[in-house]
């Protein structure tokens, strides 16, 4: 494995994206969702490992991912990729077949679809400009998340077209720490 | 080579099977199961510098535990093989790739011969375990240097009983290709090993008439290492006839933006298929991780694959 380099990434409120929705009152208030699990990857390609806790480093990302590591499929190209998020209501609809796109149902496993946390009840697609909390670490939504066919390649599955418009938050750490699952997640303001 | 996932395996077991041949088994640290694989598949094992090894599973298909590998040393090879004797222990970790299998016995065979040289038995030792539990009608022929340089003998042997021959050059034995004869009903031929031998079973099928649909031989094609060296080539635009010249330090893609072609793109690093393109003649050294196998015939990503001298491109 190649030796921690500190990778680029693209502050979230400076993300094209995310300096526009900033700016922008209003949105999705009043909710409440919680962390279900954790997953990281050392390295491109590498499966992806279940954390039963993980520690988030401003600017940087979760220690030992690849996207901490400088080590993952995108981090040649700067992005803001710190940490990853993906709602389990959308995975819950791939199981159901919603909408029947693909002609089956799919079962897109928390180890499986790629992001690192796994979350429910967080309206993932109204948080780009928005500073959540998550625990005792505050993300910053920078940009949504695209399916990309890499994960359809790797996976197998046709996942590409199913994910879309639902394939999750990218996000900036502003303030780091430790995250579980179990933890509450809360919009700060 | 497609994308595939990574899994860091842990090396339970490691023995020796001849002199050069180490016999590894491997399981997942966390997981009961493997991923599925049929007979003839092969996996990728990943050398801590980025280079790729392919080695054929050659146990079980049937048991999803565990896989078993056989990896002959090459002194005189690459140093992958003797990175894997040296460091492949007990309790080391493995890190392998998902199964991949270009080398699938046929479906609807009503017979099948299967011959392997050497180290070229490994996975004919997998298609031989589940034509033995699906009872189908099969002949091994295994040829090797002498019976104690025979990978996997004893466990083959077991196995296979009188439905397996072995040819040792020690004692004079030398399996004769032209011996299998004209093309039976059903039947299928697969033959893995050294080039001499498969393409003297090529050869010889095919002079007996054998379809080559029914004729079955194992390659393992170069993979995208890490530690490639991109070299120059030229890049024949079909439309116009025009050449452009694509420097060692140049991607395809960036010179032909450079000669007015807007392609596009996003990753730039082979992995998302914005830049897909068709060419016609020449050989194409595929390194990105998205085009299906079945696409490399006559399109190629242009961000990170490259030509051997030159291509034809259709823009």
């Amino acid at each position: 494995m190649s030796a921690p380099s500190a990778p680029r990434h693209v502050e979230a409120f400076a993300h094209a994206a995310g300096s526009v929705a900033v700016a922008v009152p209003g949105g999705a208030t009043g909710w409440r969702g919680a962390l279900l699990t954790i997953h990281i990857a050392s390295a491109a390609s590498y499966e992806m490992e279940e954390l039963a806790e993980a520690h988030c480093v401003a600017g940087r990302g979760i220690e030992g991912d690849r996207y901490f590591l400088g080590t993952g499929t995108y981090s040649p190209k700067p992005d803001t990729r710190e940490v990853t998020l993906i709602e389990q209501e959308a995975l819950d609809a791939l199981a159901r077949n919603d909408p029947p796109l693909q002609g089956g149902p799919i079962q897109l496993a928390p180890v499986d679809h790629r992001r690192n946390l796994t979350v429910r009840g967080v309206p993932l697609n109204h948080l780009v400009g928005r500073r959540f909390r998550v625990g005792e670490v505050i993300l910053r939504g920078g940009r949504l998340n695209f399916p990309c066919k890499y994960l359809e390649e790797l996976l197998g599955q046709p996942v590409y077209l199913p994910l879309y418009n639902r394939s999750g938050l990218n996000c900036g750490i502003e303030r780091g720490g430790i995250i579980r699952p179990g933890d509450a997640i809360a919009l700060v303001d | 080579m497609s994308a595939r996932i990574v899994m860091k395996l842990t090396v339970v077991e490691a023995v020796a099977t001849t002199p050069e041949v180490l016999r590894l088994t491997l399981v997942h640290p966390q997981r009961p199961e493997l991923p599925a694989w049929e007979p003839g598949a092969h996996v990728d094992l990943r050398l801590p510098d980025g280079r790729i090894r392919q080695y054929s599973l050659c146990g079980d298909p049937a048991d999803r535990s565990r896989y078993v590998l056989a990896i002959k040393r090459e002194d005189a090879g690459r140093g992958g093989s003797l990175w894997t004797h040296a460091n492949l222990v007990a309790g080391a970790v493995a890190h392998v790739f998902h199964p991949r299998n270009n080398f699938g016995l046929a479906i609807g065979a009503r017979r099948h011969v299967l011959i392997g040289g050497g180290i070229g038995v490994t996975p004919l030792a997998a298609m031989a375990r589940r034509l033995t539990a699906s009872g189908a009608d099969f002949t091994l022929h295994l040829c090797a240097r002498s019976a104690e340089q025979a990978p996997l003998l004893s466990e083959l042997r077991t196995l296979c009983g009188d439905r397996m021959r072995c040819w040792f050059s020690s004692d004079g034995g030398r399996f004769d290709p032209t011996s299998l004869g004209a093309p039976g009903a059903g039947i299928h031929a697969y033959a893995c090993g050294p080039q001499r031998l498969t393409d003297a079973v090529q050869a010889a099928l095919t002079a007996a008439g054998w379809p080559a649909e029914r004729v079955h031989v194992e390659h393992f094609a170069p993979m995208a290492d890490e530690t490639y060296k991109p070299e120059p080539f030229d890049a024949l635009i079909a439309s116009t006839g025009a050449v452009i010249h694509v420097p060692a330090d140049a991607s395809l893609l960036e010179v032909l933006r450079q000669h007015g072609f807007a392609m596009p793109s996003s990753c730039e690093i082979g992995v998302c298929g914005s830049c897909e393109c068709g060419y016609r003649d020449g050989t194409v050294i595929h390194r990105d991780v998205v085009l299906p196998v079945a696409k490399r015939q006559d399109r190629m990503m242009p961000c990170v694959s490259r030509a051997r001298v030159k291509v034809t491109l259709a823009l």
